[in-house]
């Protein structure tokens, strides 16, 4: 599975002539400006760089940015300072889309972040930023309030053996569906994706919430916790 | 004791019962338990005497034991030898004197030594007063006064016809005087037993049994006998058999010394390994018997000894009833044993030995336990040490190798972007190189967890083993872990068990599912991971068992392995957790 632009949320962004600002964090130069530099090729907005996780917050209160671009580990301890960075912002500034990058596949930082709100919120493998245009994509997404769960992570997850679960009663069809709703796809996407009217990702849908005994969730975002979760049990 | 002397002893026993048979052979029916009674008591004490000579040669008690024997006896063979001469000499001496024995016997008892000028005196007057009744007495007795007739040859000392008041009124003061001296010495037993402690109270507790049994002996087979309407049966052969309880008291202490040597053998032995020195000492002083032995050190600083019990301890200048011996080997350690041991000296040695013995041990002991701690604390660091630098390895790939490599990816892409329009080979050739990057990252970061989880530092155990789960190829529950932090060392360990242990599920048990249970205890994590696999899982087998047995012996840890065969497998490792 890949992370693809999703046609609606960009196409309204392009459509709005939206520059969406971006902060981005990351602590190894070369990177950080190449980032800067694919990103504002674009059409990005890079309001600002940080090589740290204090330096990011200041340039958040300074900058307001749509969305935050933040690598889990940075300096000083190299642990889980843009982790912390982005409980930070969502808390002081809920209407900011971040983006986490980690070179993790582990689902605890993820959870952590999902457990504030998941509208917004993005946890992508660091090696993405190398598809420019998935990348940005998923930034668009995130700014839109969808969430961005990096497919790896989820395909682990789903892929997991598993001994008297619902999760194998469920069709290849919706099994993919699955997958593509804990990547916090709309059912509108997931439809473009699987080549699939969007009436029949509504019925894989609600046979398998029906199955795995899950309740129905209207909001996409409710839906990829909802999912997640069940899926990490 | 010499042998010579020793021959002496045993002639000069073997000659008085030989002459007591002798002189009264052949002896009328009438008389003969009486005579064996005498023959019985007195060779008794004369046994006593040579096996009291031999064990203590220092003391008094082996010569005393033979006069109280040589006196008992002696009187009667002299009487039988129908010489008016002996005649006289054994009546003088027939019954009273051997009384005085018994009595500086008890006294002396279990030292062989008198107490004190006072009981010096005691002792003096008594043989004094049996003397001085004894031949007044003989002055006025006419041999028929006892119902000897012609048969008896005649007193010597005779005056007169003699005078039965006379020898009536002396007998009956002399009794009472007796009385009187057998009451003093009883108390003054009484006082001993009192007065003693340990060892020495021990001793004396055989001899204040019998000591009023002896002395109503005494009384009753002398001349207040006949206030009792006894039988000469009675009186004069069963009687006198209680005075077989004096060399019994010898035998006793004999058997208690062998027994307290034996208990000291057995009493090391059942001793628990490096126990303490009180527990020692308890040991020591309940096998021996002696409950005042005290066990003291040499303080450091020169400030004396002290005890076990913490009390200052003199060992130069012992308190009055206290002896000292050093246990040998030890650093200034000594025993203080009551005095009254001093009798006993193969005893001391053997319980200063003993003591050397079990110090040594408990040193030796001491000195293994702290080297097994050192190896511990050092196989620790030496774990500690490895996990530091994996955390450093771990981080260094991060920071360098897949900031590089992620960085070459971005480049990668950006390059592919310029050159797809342009160029679409070489769009091709970047997009291929790319895809080579990004397996190349995707390497190295199972390389990097594998080198060290970072998760595990980031967010502790219940991150960390969510992570082995969702990627174990084996079905795994999690059905309970702590959310809190624990020191590193400890949740590298608990990492490391349920990492290895689910890897040895998915190589070996051929099973359907597992199930990870990690619980806080009291001062304890408890690690368990269950299979419902082939079972048959060894330690000894797979060397992935051993090193996780290792691992947790790092950590002072006990890895339990339960894997009967076709049954599954339970692996459960108890790491100690401050």
């Amino acid at each position: 599975m890949s992370v693809t632009p999703d046609p609606v949320t960009a196409g309204a962004a392009a459509r709005a002539q939206v520059r969406l600002r971006v902060v981005i964090a990351e602590d190894t130069v070369l990177l950080r400006e190449g980032l800067r530099r694919v990103l504002t090729d674009a059409g990005l907005d890079v309001a600002g760089t940080a090589g740290d996780a204090d330096q990011l917050l200041q340039l958040v209160e300074a900058l307001r940015p749509d969305v935050v671009l933040a690598d889990i580990r940075m300096p000083p301890t190299q642990t889980t300072e843009g982790l912390q960075a982005a409980l930070e912002i969502r808390r002081r500034w809920p209407g900011t889309a971040v983006i986490v990058l980690s070179q993790h596949v582990e689902t605890e930082h993820l959870f952590e972040l999902l457990a504030t709100d998941p509208r917004g919120i993005g946890y992508v493998l660091k090696e993405r930023v190398a598809d420019i245009a998935q990348f940005t994509g998923a930034i668009r997404r995130v700014a839109a309030g969808e969430s961005v769960i990096d497919p790896e992570v989820v395909s682990r997850l789903v892929a997991r053996p598993r001994r008297d679960s619902p999760l194998q009663t469920l069709t290849e069809r919706e099994l993919a569906v699955l997958a593509l709703m804990a990547e916090g796809r709309s059912n509108q996407a997931i439809a473009g994706q699987l080549h699939m009217s969007p009436k029949t990702v509504e019925t894989h849908v609600g046979s398998l919430f029906a199955k795995l005994g899950l309740l129905p969730a209207a909001e996409d975002h409710r839906r990829v916790l909802a999912v997640l979760t069940y899926l990490r049990r | 004791m010499s042998r010579r002397l020793l021959a002496a002893l045993i002639a000069g026993a073997a000659a008085a019962v030989g002459c007591f048979v002798w002189s009264s052979w052949p002896p009328p029916s009438r008389y003969a338990p009486i005579e064996i009674s005498f023959a019985v008591v007195g060779l008794s004490y004369m046994v006593a005497g040579i096996a009291a000579w031999q064990r203590w040669p220092a003391s008094r008690l082996g010569l005393l034991f033979s006069i109280v024997g040589y006196l008992y006896l002696v009187p009667y063979i002299l009487i039988n030898l129908h010489n008016p001469v002996a005649f006289t000499i054994g009546y003088l001496t027939e019954t009273p004197l051997y009384f005085a024995a018994l009595a500086h016997l008890g006294l002396a008892w279990p030292s062989g030594r008198l107490r004190s000028r006072f009981e010096c005196g005691v002792v003096i007057a008594d043989y004094a007063q049996l003397v001085v009744f004894s031949v007044a007495g003989t002055l006025f007795w006419n041999p028929a006064f006892s119902g000897c007739n012609a048969r008896c040859p005649a007193n010597v000392l005779l005056i007169g016809d003699g005078s039965r008041p006379a020898w009536n009124t002396l007998g009956t003061i002399g009794e009472y005087v007796g009385l009187v001296i057998s009451g003093i010495v009883l108390t003054l037993i009484v006082l001993h037993w009192r007065s003693a402690r340990g060892w020495s109270r021990r001793a004396m507790v055989p001899l204040l049994w019998i000591a009023p049994a002896v002395a109503a002996e005494t009384v009753l087979t002398g001349g207040l006998g006949g206030l009792f309407n006894f039988s000469d049966l009675v009186r004069y052969a069963l009687l006198p058999l209680v005075l077989l309880a004096g060399p019994a008291v010898f035998v006793i202490s004999t058997v208690r010394a062998r027994t307290a040597g034996g208990a000291l053998g057995t009493a090391i032995v059942d001793l628990e390994p490096g126990a303490s020195p009180t527990r020692l000492r308890e040991a020591l002083a309940r096998a021996l018997g002696d409950s005042t032995l005290q066990l003291a050190f040499r303080q450091p600083d020169g400030a004396g000894y002290l005890d076990t019990s913490g009390q200052a301890v003199e060992v130069v200048r012992p308190d009055p009833g206290r002896a000292v011996v050093p246990v040998a080997g030890s650093d200034g350690a000594v025993l203080v044993y009551d005095e009254g041991l001093r009798l006993e000296p193969q005893l001391v040695k053997l319980t200063a030995a003993a003591a050397s013995m079990a110090l040594e041990h408990s040193r030796l002991q001491a000195e293994v336990q702290a080297q097994l701690e050192q190896v511990r604390a050092s196989r620790a660091r030496i774990v500690e040490a490895g996990d530091a630098e994996r955390r450093r390895l771990e981080r260094d790939l991060h920071d360098g190798a897949q900031q590089r490599l992620v960085t070459l990816s971005l480049a990668l892409g950006m390059a592919r972007d310029r050159a797809a329009g342009a160029d679409p080979e070489l769009g091709l050739l970047i997009e291929s190189a790319g895809k080579e990057a990004r397996e190349a990252l995707t390497e190295l970061r199972e390389l990097a967890r594998g080198i060290h989880p970072a998760v595990l530092t980031e967010t502790g155990l219940a991150g960390a083993v969510q992570a082995l789960a969702e990627r174990s190829p084996v079905a795994t529950t999690i059905t309970a872990v702590p959310d809190g932090r624990f020191p590193a060392a400890i949740e590298a360990t608990a990492y490391f068990v349920v990492s290895e242990a689910l890897a040895n599920v998915a190589k070996h048990a051929r099973a359907g599912g597992a199930q990870v249970t990690i619980q806080s205890r009291p001062g304890r994590l408890v690690v368990e991971v269950s299979d419902d696999g082939a079972g048959g899982a060894r330690a000894e087998r797979g060397s992935g068992l051993r090193g996780l047995a290792d691992r947790v012996a790092s950590a002072g840890g006990v890895l339990r392995v339960d894997s009967p065969p076709g049954c599954g497998t339970r692996l459960e490792a108890d790491i100690p957790c401050p």
